[in-house]
């Protein structure tokens, strides 16, 4: 390979950064606020302000595959039960926007995916309606209830699953360094086809930099996030908190099989790459949609708008 | 004072005064290098650069070939630079006492590890070299770094 392992990932990174769709963005935003506009109408006195949640929110998004969550927080006492809630959600929607979407009821939200506009975009959209948990509490907690439509997994008894979306948001704030590799991660599972669900790899980054010493380049972190990942998600007693609800252990999504497949992929990765630069091609492709070729005019930032700048200590300069 | 660079067709702008001072302080560390940190913003387009200060770091060796630079207690001060004005490091200066105002590869290494450095927000920082005599800055150049290349401005 002509460049490092650490300029390459640089590369995928930046094609695939929101602001090269910040169009395609605008427009998911100018509907979300539509949305939350008619349902804050509509349920008057029963709901919060709702809340924007999702990859987006936190900073993880990619921009392959991209919508935008909402969360409508209800009050305790605006429905008899969690079904009802989510019913009453779907309904309204439905009625609101059957001519224009395709509406329809998920595993905890109720999905909206808009025919395409002018420009042969669709707009993908997630209501998830929750119910506070206490009574005039939510404002101070956040905690809610969502009914759970689709049954998976260890919820298989379970029709509803608490949750506290704006702690699951506070988890990963400030933690660039890890957002950077969950989007990497993200990047291989959308490009490689695999299943895992986002929030599992969001949630095995974040345990492995709190867990394991990763530090060096860009490369030599992600190197040692998956092999953090390799080493401890086939472990028994390998758990994985769910920040929004402490007795939600996100490993157990997935059953023996599938973790001991995790690692066994993670470490094949790692060792193809080490066998030969160019592999990591393979696993983290650039988007060429908007791979960097000529050279681009203006000033770059590498997030979304201007930050803090650390420069790197002791460094030199001299005839 | 402005500046205009071809390859990146971007503009960077600085008063006067504010160049003055870094030259004195350059002349008054003769014949030894000396520098610092460039603080600043972009335009809302980014193709323009506004620098508006520098910062000394509180940690430097200074040489008559060499200048290195620490970023020793200075975190708090860019942190506290962004949360008060929204300006921000982007990039840095130096002098060559008796050389000219030509990068090193020193400098141009410098200037990839910084790009590269995850904890930098900018992915184009600027070089300000100062080419200084006992008494007097005898030229100075601004250069934009992208793609593992310095480019001067005009």
């Amino acid at each position: 390979m002509d460049i490092s392992k650490h300029d390459y990932l640089e590369k995928v990174l930046e094609s695939h950064k929101m602001k090269h769709v910040s169009d395609f963005v605008s427009k998911h935003k100018t509907k979300r606020d539509e949305i939350k506009s008619e349902l804050q109408s509509n349920y008057t006195g029963k709901i919060y302000v709702p809340i924007n949640s999702g990859s987006y929110a936190k900073h993880t998004a990619i921009n392959i595959k991209f919508d935008l969550d909402i969360i409508v927080p209800f009050k305790r006492d605006a429905f008899e039960t969690l079904e009802e809630m989510f019913d009453s959600v779907y309904d309204f929607l439905y009625e609101k926007y059957k001519d224009k979407a395709t509406v329809r009821k998920q595993k905890v939200s109720i999905g909206l995916e808009f025919y395409p506009d002018e420009d042969g975009e669709v707009i993908n959209l997630d209501i998830v309606p929750g119910r506070e948990l206490n009574q005039d509490k939510y404002l101070e907690d956040k905690k809610l209830n969502l009914y759970v439509n689709t049954l998976y997994g260890v919820l298989k008894e379970k029709t509803y699953i608490q949750t506290n979306i704006q702690a699951q948001i506070d988890h990963i704030t400030a933690k660039e360094n890890e957002r950077k590799k969950i989007r990497l991660l993200k990047a291989w599972k959308h490009h490689n086809r695999e299943t895992y669900k986002s929030f599992l790899l969001e949630l095995l980054v974040i345990k492995a930099f709190d867990q394991a010493n990763i530090d060096g380049n860009l490369w030599e972190k992600l190197k040692k996030t998956m092999e953090y990942i390799q080493n401890n998600v086939n472990q028994e007693g390998f758990t994985l908190k769910d920040p929004g609800n402490s007795g939600n252990n996100v490993i157990d999504t997935l059953n023996t099989n599938e973790r001991q497949k995790l690692s066994d992929t993670m470490k094949r990765i790692i060792e193809n790459i080490e066998a030969n630069d160019d592999n990591i091609k393979i696993y983290f492709p650039i988007n060429e949609k908007f791979e960097e070729t000529d050279t681009q005019r203006g000033y770059g930032i590498k997030t979304a708008s201007a930050s803090v700048s650390i420069p790197p200590n002791n460094t030199r300069f001299g005839l | 004072m402005k500046f205009f660079n071809q390859h990146k067709q971007v503009s960077l702008i600085i008063e006067e005064t504010l160049l003055k001072k870094i030259s004195q302080i350059g002349i008054e560390k003769y014949p030894y290098e000396t520098g610092g940190f460039l603080v600043g913003y972009y335009s809302d387009d980014s193709m323009t650069l506004y620098i508006t200060d520098y910062l000394l770091p509180h940690k430097q060796k200074g040489m008559a070939y060499l200048f290195e630079r620490s970023i020793d207690g200075m975190k708090q001060v860019f942190k506290n630079l962004f949360d008060r004005q929204k300006h921000f490091y982007i990039g840095e200066w130096h002098t060559h006492p008796n050389g000219s105002c030509m990068y090193s590869s020193t400098d141009l290494n410098a200037m990839i590890e910084i790009a590269n450095c995850e904890t930098v927000n900018i992915t184009n920082p600027v070089l300000l070299i100062l080419s200084i005599t006992e008494k007097q800055v005898k030229d100075f150049t601004f250069s934009i770094y992208n793609n593992k290349g310095l480019h001067p401005y005009e």
